[in-house]
């Protein structure tokens, strides 16, 4: 039944492969650690290269691969470092890995981050490995009424995030919203809030959209610090540059939870890591944020969404594989690199080209461990950047803001953008904003409203349709239980939730 | 004063409110196949902001502290300077904007203008070899460097 | 600000020293380029990509072709730099489809932008409409389907990868409208792209799925879906010789979605012909053969004049089409 991973084993061990995986995962934790260079860019970029250097199809795989699982981990390095995320999958980890660097924890918080990716991949590579034609059917399922209800699940974790200020928290959801609905219709084609201006049709890009809310407004946040010399600014001097065991033990569930989210949510097709680690994230706080801690340097905060996002990542495989639908933007142009090569993913991939599949999950079992390698002992020297002086420093970050929205996009109008986003982000964040709230009414709101209305349409108007399967049902119950339990007394929090939420 | 922060903001969502509501009232839709339809949802949004300024407006929060006088023009300064950098990115090229750029912002950050100067260029050169050779992106050039090389 | 007046001096010198470096740097001739008016990994991409990847293995360009990507708008961002900024480049090419033309009979690159603000230069290849259900449907031909939908619009789910206005909804539009139904009256549902829509039908919550031929290949040998209908003029060879056309049931639709080019409106003739003559020399090579049948594409040979007067006449007959079904006044 394995014989396609023992097979894969075998071509990924060539010397040629496994010089591929490497090189895949050392450039995709470079392109994940550049803020607004990710996954996406390093693919586009590598597929040609890999293409007319006569690569055969297996080995542009593996690299291609390499670059994508490598850039889920590099992503974090400058959401710990500098606050802004290295990619989409990476929003959430700036929530609590940043405070950590602030208290000196740098290092260890890149150790942990780590790890967790480490477990989030693997866990999911196994479930890629075992159980891929399996899911696929069951991936399908998931319809637009129950995408619905998941979206429905995941804002009602996001009640976890109210935090000091709730209002504000509402006022930050409803504006990412709102924010999601610029654009085309995705139902009826009209135009909404577009103002005549064609670049605004597509909607919002996510990267112009982080990159401009987080880099932008952090440069004029860090000029007020560097202006004031305050203290709420600068770093705490760099302590311990390794993770304990203790540390990733005490985070052991947080992790183990979160990867299964990820996973699961990277194998519906349609939504990728900043799905996952939003609703892992969320799910976590509600779950084990007993005391508050969430938000101001947890671990569990950073390791949740790292093991959530590479979790997606490898899961997005599976409808790639299984069933020839992309399950995310960047599996997307892998199967478009795929096609490149005369090869059709689809239901008879597994049976056809046994050593492009096997290679591929073999390479990324390869890549994982290369990559835990890579990164662990390289914590030590990217928490180094926090002492880079500012006046390096934030010329910097502008410069891979610029490269980034202007790779993607050979445009003006999306830089323009990404610095008006960028002033919006920095008055939020004076008026005592979290930013996060903002993201995810921007990732999740979009969704929930194009799955309601298809799951409308698709029943003539008919409501019943969202309360029909066993699917749906379980996601309402799960969302009621979010938010009504912790209501309830705490004890039963702790009996309850997990058990629904897993 | 920190209440009357909370307070213009509540005002500036309501203005946004309206202004939603307006612009999705107005949207021309030829035909819709779901009963909600694309405008529902903006303005289910804006009445939902409507509500929510009214209770910041009610029960405003502790704001935070509002740059002024030298701090408020240096923030100005850097929009500007980031304004400009975009706008002369594609004509002036990669490498002369981002030396340019780099070398204010590093001034702005305290550094003394010999430091400036010589890390502005460094970082310019630095990334535009890094972008372009180690990770082929391709960034503009500049049109007047062209015919000053004589390449078409 | 302190000694700002030093800045100055330093920078004239060495900025200018670092520039003209760099323009040394890149002073070699401009290699060619193709825009895809898209994100990464679409369709425009693979259109980009087939270009390059067969003009330079059939050694027809000197440096390999660079592909850049320009999003926004489905395609009108790119179509308002190629008339407006880089207007005369002669080494630009972008890719264009069926659904550039479409978008242009509806105006949606803006009521100014005609369909000849640009010079079209020639398609590689083309793809066809497919009307596709899963292998348990109750239809066994697209007769079957077109009654059950004439009896209630609204007992057939019908699904896309695309909005009201769309490539993929204007097919399920113009069946309904062979079969004297209103397409207003269709029970429809859009999807974001083909692939969503495709694991819609898997997962039944959609009955039809109105995508593109050669795309559908992997499924169809799996047996997962049947076709019942290819929106072309003829059967076409190969793995598709036993999918009748619409046409051959009696329902006269026809949708090609053919995936080409077009330069900027005042390049110069001799080298839009060029580029027309390298298209053409491209597409008799048999390595491109092989590169366009991978990449899932039947072959269409219309270049130069040809094929701008082809787009012209597909624009206007979407013009008239889009009237038909209700979408424009």
């Amino acid at each position: 039944m394995f014989d396609f991973l023992i097979q894969g084993f075998g071509v990924a061990l060539t010397p040629l492969n496994l010089g591929l995986a490497f090189l895949g995962a050392l450039l995709g934790t470079l392109f994940g650690a550049l803020p607004g260079i990710g996954p996406i860019n390093g693919i586009a970029i590598l597929m040609p290269l890999a293409y007319t250097l006569g690569l055969p199809a297996e080995s542009a795989l593996i690299l291609l691969a390499g670059i994508y699982t490598g850039s889920e981990y590099g992503g974090r390095m400058s959401s710990i470092l500098l606050n802004v995320p290295g990619d989409a999958g990476a929003v959430m980890t700036t929530l609590d890995g940043h405070p950590l660097a602030k208290k000196g924890l740098a290092g260890p918080a890149l150790g942990l981050s780590a790890v967790s990716s480490f477990i989030g991949a693997t866990v999911a590579i196994v479930g890629l490995t075992l159980f891929a034609p399996l899911l696929a059917v069951v991936a399908v399922k998931f319809g637009p009424a129950e995408f619905f209800a998941l979206m429905i699940f995941a804002f009602a974790s996001m009640s976890a995030m109210m935090g000091k200020d709730p209002i504000k928290t509402l006022i930050g959801a409803v504006l990412g919203v709102l924010i999601s609905t610029v654009g085309v219709d995705s139902g009826t084609g009209v135009l909404r809030f577009t103002f005549d201006m064609p670049e605004l049709y597509d909607g919002i890009d996510f990267v112009v959209m982080i990159i401009g809310l987080f880099a932008v407004s952090e440069i004029l946040l860090m000029l007020e610090h560097a202006f004031r010399h305050d203290q709420d600014g600068e770093m705490a001097p760099i302590g311990r540059v390794m993770v304990k065991m203790s540390e990733v033990m005490y985070c052991k569930w947080a992790i183990l939870r979160s990867s299964v989210i990820g996973f699961v949510i990277g194998v519906l097709p349609g939504t990728g890591a900043s799905v996952a680690s939003a609703v892992a994230y969320t799910t976590e706080k509600r779950i084990s944020d007993r005391d508050n801690t969430f938000g101001t340097g947890d671990m569990r905060g950073l390791a949740a969404p790292e093991a959530a996002n590479n979790a997606s990542a490898a899961g997005s495989f599976v409808p790639m594989l299984t069933l020839g639908i992309p399950g995310s933007g960047t599996t997307a142009i892998l199967l478009g690199a795929l096609m490149l090569y005369n090869i059709n993913p689809g239901p008879m991939m597994f049976r056809e080209q046994p050593v492009v599949v096997g290679g591929l999950i073999a390479s990324l079992y390869i890549g994982n461990v290369m990559l835990l390698l890579l990164n662990l002992p390289l914590a030590g020297v990217f928490a180094r950047v926090l002492q880079v002086p500012r006046w390096i420093l934030v010329p910097s970050v502008a410069i891979l803001a610029f490269v980034g929205v202007y790779q993607l996009h050979s445009d003006l109008m999306a830089i323009y953008l990404m610095l008006a986003i960028g002033v919006f982000g920095y008055v939020l964040r004076k008026f005592g904003f979290s930013l996060a709230p903002v993201v995810l009414g921007f990732v999740l709101g979009g969704l929930m409203e194009e799955n309601l209305r298809r799951a409308l349409s698709i029943s003539g108007g008919d409501v019943a349709i969202l309360f029909q399967s066993g699917l749906s049902i379980g996601l309402w119950i799960a969302a009621a239980l979010v938010v009504l339990v912790p209501m309830f007394a705490g004890k039963l929090k702790a009996k309850f939730l997990p058990a629904k939420v897993s | 004063m920190k209440l009357a922060a909370d307070r213009v903001l509540s005002l500036l969502l309501l203005g946004l409110a309206a202004f939603v509501a307006v612009q999705a009232w107005q949207l021309q839709v030829p035909f819709s196949y779901d009963p909600v339809g694309p405008k529902a949802v903006p303005l289910i949004l804006s009445a939902l902001l409507a509500v929510l300024a009214i209770v910041l407006f009610v029960r405003p929060g502790a704001g935070g502290e509002w740059p002024t006088g030298a701090l408020l023009l240096r923030l100005v300064f850097t929009m500007a300077v980031l304004g400009a950098y975009a706008a002369l990115f594609i004509n002036l090229g990669f490498l002369v904007t981002t030396a340019l750029v780099s070398v204010v912002i590093a001034w702005l950050f305290g550094a003394t203008p010999v430091k400036a100067v010589v890390g502005g260029l460094l970082l310019a050169l630095g990334s535009y070899l890094l972008f372009t050779y180690g990770l082929g992106i391709s960034l503009p050039t500049g049109s007047w460097i062209e015919p000053l090389l004589g390449s078409h | 600000m302190p000694n700002s007046r030093i800045i100055p001096r330093w920078l004239v010198a060495v900025v200018t020293g670092g520039a003209l470096l760099a323009g040394a740097v890149q002073a070699q001739a401009k290699p060619p380029e193709c825009i895809a008016p898209a994100k990464p990994g679409g369709g425009y991409d693979l259109t980009c990509r087939l270009a390059a990847n067969g003009l330079q293995e059939a050694k027809l360009i000197d440096e390999p072709m660079m592909v850049s990507y320009m999003p926004g708008g489905i395609g009108a961002v790119a179509y308002n730099h190629v008339t407006g900024v880089r207007d005369d480049d002669p080494n630009l090419i972008v890719a264009a489809s069926t659904g550039a033309a479409l978008n242009l009979a509806l105006g949606k690159f803006g009521i100014k932008h005609k369909v000849d603000d640009v010079r079209w230069l020639g398609a590689l290849g083309v793809d066809y409409g497919a009307v596709v259900v899963r292998k348990d449907a109750p239809w066994n031909n697209l007769d079957e389907l077109m009654k059950a939908m004439k009896k209630d619009p609204s007992s057939v789910v019908i699904g896309a990868g695309g909005t009201i206005g769309s490539q993929d909804w204007m097919k399920a539009a113009l069946m309904a409208k062979a079969d004297d139904v209103d397409p207003r009256k269709l029970r429809y549902v859009s999807f974001e792209g083909g692939g969503e829509a495709l694991a819609a039908l898997l997962g039944e919550h959609i009955q039809v799925f109105t995508g593109d031929l050669a795309e559908l290949k992997p499924q169809l040998d799996s047996g997962e879906i049947r076709i019942l209908a290819a929106l072309s003029e003829e059967r076409m060879g190969g793995p598709y010789a036993d999918i009748p056309t619409a046409k051959e049931q009696g329902y006269d639709v026809e949708w090609p979605i053919w995936r080409g080019y077009y330069m900027g409106p005042n390049v110069s003739d001799e080298a839009y012909q060029q580029w027309a003559d390298r298209l053409r020399e491209l597409n008799e090579t048999e390595s491109f053969k092989k590169l366009r049948e991978g990449r899932g594409l039947f072959p269409m040979s219309k270049f130069g004049d040809d094929f701008h007067q082809y787009v012209k006449q597909q624009v206007s007959d979407f013009e008239t089409l889009a009237k038909e079904v209700g979408l424009t006044q």
